[in-house]
């Protein structure tokens, strides 16, 4: 485990994308078997900075996502580790193909990162947004699936990522992330979900940008409200971190999920998979994007909208207190 | 007529301190054999103008089941002449005795009159019982006392406990001893609602377990005799779930010990 | 390298044994895409017999040649060679396409020994070879990557983006060789999606183009010693072929891409195998 910690000066100006390609940079001077490769997006998706770096060990195989997914499976097959760069729709879309056959069912070392996920391209509109990639990805076996929730994390997951065998999928956004962890060295271990904050009215388990909303909401909960929210960073979407939701459902038995991500198939369903296997009742609310193609706009403002952000979830968490889930017609004291 | 006071004492020495008759009578054995294959109605009650108030035990072959309520007819009967003398007598205040209506049952009233006694004993000591079997009744009988008489003050809609309960979201809230779980109790507040239970919460974490490391532990902290800071300190109570929610149900627990002793 | 006559005989004693054994392998497995695995049937026979640096007791040697079948639906004829040449027993060959055997329609890589690439979907093999290649080049390795493709599978976009990739790094280590058996499921090339002139298309994107008939083990083998030497760009071999080869009654035919065959067919097949691979002999 390299010690490499980040502090929030360094990392003051940087978005998750950016700290990524720092850290590929920080990883590749250790590692000489790490290449990068992008479609074209070295610029947007920051591994630019790794392709100046070492150019030799990067390969930009212009607009052609599927080339690059099978460049990067023979670059795996020779014992190098490839970081695939592109945004998230064309990772999970236009080259699923080869991610699902080369890389996945080949179970290669490649580590996919998809930028510009869920609604952060927000004006680009629905060709560029992502909604669908942890529901895609998820389904691929083999496949790890991972949605950091700010820059730190971000450095923990590409990390990680190069440490872990095996394909690994890393969604991250565009722009400027809200922080939320101070450093690295928060104890980030692929698929355990981070303990946030405590409480044992209802549980928030959110992935991505939404956890600093899922924070923030449980703040204004607690005082106003005085409803104490468990808050779970749930960053491995796979494999999920099934003993943090069993215990989710056993001390809260109110579970809200939130990602900027469609509510079917993804963070949600995942939560609800593990939860309705086990049997316990549990009152249960998905929070993310609609069944819909998304309108455009600013990121901010896109989540406010379809509720993802903290206001959205305070509501929700007040609407899930007031539904019932236990028998309520006998409330006799018992004699 | 009686005060809103005197009502409050009643609805908890009615609801919360007479089902535990049963509790003794199951738990001793000597009472036990006193009413085994017995069948009868016995009741307790207190006369007031705006009618009649009473708990009565409906025992079928030897088994007790708590009632609420008036029944007609009861094997035996001890009728207090108001709510207050009620009140009085089983706060220890009176020691007035209510009028017995069935005394040549004398089966049914020796065992009932020794089985009052002894909870009353129980309930009423200063200090904890020498018998290990005794201290352990003793904790169940205050456990189930102190989560039903909470949950009579709601349902009575006294002033502080019953606010506390409308605001709150569906919570429970519970009593326990470790390796002691036949001794738990708890109550489940939500919303208004309120309902006491025995026993322990099994359906998830409860929202607030005040935790007691032993018996002796347990009985300092209800019987007063042992300081509740050096307790916590010292790891013979544990608040699980928010020293502030600890606090407000110490508060109401003395409130129901109020009206009792 | 000039291939002498008697190189040229034992690779035809090769080959015809294959062809052979392809046919078995059809029918031990119920059916098989045996058109398309007789027109690569020569190609297969040259490199692994003559060109690839290979070690069937060490699969996974670093330095090996890298040979990926593209056109990954042949496994009919690819297993046979890897069988015959050590990979693994001969006696796996009876359970092709069985429950649970380690051989089925497109062979897997992590099951197989000796296969350097799942492929199945086509248009994936070239992509994964010019990484190899770079790969190659990046830790200093000496090695040839090989892959063949289909012609039909040249209607996959991902082909020509493997392709202008292969022009744009240069990838010399690499030789492409295509199956030209003008056949594909649903007919003749040309009439399903036209692929002429499908030699200017491929140096139209930066190769240089080598096309020779693809079951003459000496123009394959001068194209192959040529690609092999050639470093100003990367080099495609259009091998000319003819699917279903060496079977009379499949020779030409699209329907035979994929076919089963019963114990009469199989006698027709030994037949006229055995008579093919005489006239093959007297042309050495």
């Amino acid at each position: 485990m390299g010690g490499m910690t980040y502090t929030m000066i360094e990392t003051s100006s940087l978005s998750t994308a950016e700290l990524y390609g720092q850290v590929l940079c920080d990883l590749a001077e250790i590692h000489p078997d790490i290449v990068g490769l992008s479609a074209d997006l070295a610029k947007s998706t920051k591994i630019g900075m790794f392709g100046d770096k070492y150019p030799h060990r990067f390969f930009n195989v212009g607009i052609a996502e599927q080339n690059m997914f099978g460049i990067a499976a023979g670059m795996a097959k020779s014992g190098l580790v490839p970081f695939a760069s592109t945004f998230a729709i064309f990772t999970s879309m236009r080259g699923l193909d080869q991610v699902h056959t080369d890389i996945c069912y080949q179970n290669l070392n490649v580590k996919m990162i998809g930028t510009h996920a869920g609604l952060s391209f927000g004006q680009a509109g629905s060709t560029h947004h992502c909604t669908e990639d942890i529901s895609i990805m998820r389904t691929m076996a083999n496949c790890k699936v991972i949605v950091p929730a700010d820059g730190m994390e971000t450095a923990n997951a590409v990390q990680a990522a190069y440490e872990t065998p095996g394909p690994v999928y890393i969604r991250i956004n565009r722009g400027f992330d809200q922080r939320l962890y101070p450093n690295t060295g928060y104890g980030f271990e692929i698929g355990k979900a981070v303990e946030l904050t405590e409480g044992t009215d209802v549980t928030v388990i959110a992935c991505g940008s939404c956890v600093f909303q899922a924070v923030e909401a449980a703040k204004i909960l607690d005082s106003v409200d005085g409803i104490k929210v468990m808050v779970l960073d749930m960053h491995t979407i796979k494999p999920i971190d099934r003993e943090a939701v069993l215990k989710a459902v056993h001390e809260t038995r109110r579970i809200i999920t939130v990602e900027d991500h469609s509510i079917i198939g993804g963070l949600g369903s995942a939560v609800a998979e593990v939860m309705a296997e086990s049997g316990k009742a549990c009152a249960f609310m998905r929070l993310g994007i609609p069944d819909i193609f998304s309108i455009i706009g600013l990121h901010e403002d896109l989540m406010a909208h379809y509720k993802i952000d903290t206001n959205g979830i305070v509501e929700n968490v007040r609407s899930l207190m007031g539904r019932d889930f236990e028998a309520d017609e006998n409330w006799d004291d018992e004699v | 007529m009686a005060t809103v006071e005197e009502l409050y004492a009643s609805r908890i020495i009615l609801n919360a301190v007479l089902p535990l008759v049963k509790v003794v009578v199951e738990s001793k054995a000597d009472l036990s054999t006193q009413f085994a294959g017995k069948t009868a109605k016995i009741q307790i009650s207190a006369k007031d103008p705006e009618g009649k108030v009473a708990t009565h035990y409906d025992i079928q072959d030897g088994l007790w089941t708590v009632c609420k309520g008036v029944t007609e007819q009861p094997e035996l009967e001890l009728e207090f002449p108001s709510i207050t003398a009620m009140n009085g007598f089983f706060a220890g205040k009176s020691k007035k005795l209510p009028k017995i209506k069935g005394w040549y049952r004398i089966g049914f009233l020796i065992g009932t009159l020794k089985a009052l006694l002894s909870m009353g004993n129980l309930l009423g000591s200063k200090q904890p019982p020498s018998n290990a079997g005794d201290k352990e009744l003793m904790v169940k009988l205050l456990f189930y006392l102190l989560s039903s008489g909470i949950s009579q003050l709601n349902k009575a809609e006294h002033p502080e406990v019953s606010k506390w309960a409308k605001r709150s979201p569906d919570r429970v809230y519970a009593w326990a001893v470790t390796g002691k779980p036949e001794l738990s109790a708890y109550i489940r507040v939500k919303a208004g609602n309120s309902k006491a239970a025995r026993g322990e919460y099994t359906r998830s974490k409860p929202f607030f377990t005040m935790r007691f490391d032993s018996i002796d532990s347990a009985l300092g902290i209800l019987l007063q005799t042992d300081n509740m800071i050096e307790a916590t300190a010292k790891g013979r109570l544990t608040m699980e779930g928010g020293p502030e929610y600890g606090a407000q149900l110490g508060e109401f627990m003395m409130i129901v010990g109020s009206y009792v002793s | 390298m000039v291939i002498n006559n008697q190189e040229l005989l034992l690779l035809e004693d090769k080959a015809h044994e294959l062809r052979n054994l392809c046919v078995d392998t059809v029918m031990w497995a119920g059916a098989g895409h045996i058109g398309g695995a007789l027109s690569s049937m020569d190609i297969f026979t040259i490199l692994y017999y003559k060109y690839l640096k290979i070690d069937p007791k060490r699969p996974d040697w670093p330095d090996r040649d890298r040979f990926i079948l593209s056109k990954g639906h042949v496994g009919v004829g690819y297993a046979p060679v890897l069988a015959d040449k050590g990979y693994f027993d001969k006696e796996l060959l009876k359970e092709y396409n069985h429950t649970g055997s380690s051989l089925g329609m497109h062979l897997d890589s992590a099951k197989v020994p000796g296969v350097d690439a799942s492929t199945g979907s086509l248009g994936h093999g070239l992509p994964m070879a010019i990484g190899m290649a770079l790969a190659a080049r990046l830790q200093n390795k000496q090695y040839t990557t090989y892959c063949l493709l289909g012609d039909g599978e040249c209607d996959e976009g991902s082909v020509w983006e493997a392709a202008m990739s292969a022009s744009h790094f240069n990838v010399t280590n690499l030789v492409t060789i295509i199956d030209r058996n003008k056949c594909m499921i649903d007919g003749p090339t040309e009439d399903v999606m036209k692929l002429e002139p499908f030699a200017d298309k491929w140096r139209a994107f930066g190769f240089i183009v080598k096309e020779v008939d693809g079951h003459s083990f000496t123009q394959l083998s001068e194209a192959i010693d040529y690609a092999l030497a050639e470093k100003s760009a990367p080099v495609a071999i259009i091998a000319n072929t003819v699917k279903g080869c060496g079977i009379d009654f499949m020779e030409g035919d699209y329907r035979w891409h994929y076919g089963g065959l019963d114990s009469e067919k199989i006698e027709q097949c030994r037949e006229s195998l055995g008579r093919y691979y005489e006239k093959r002999c007297k042309e050495v």
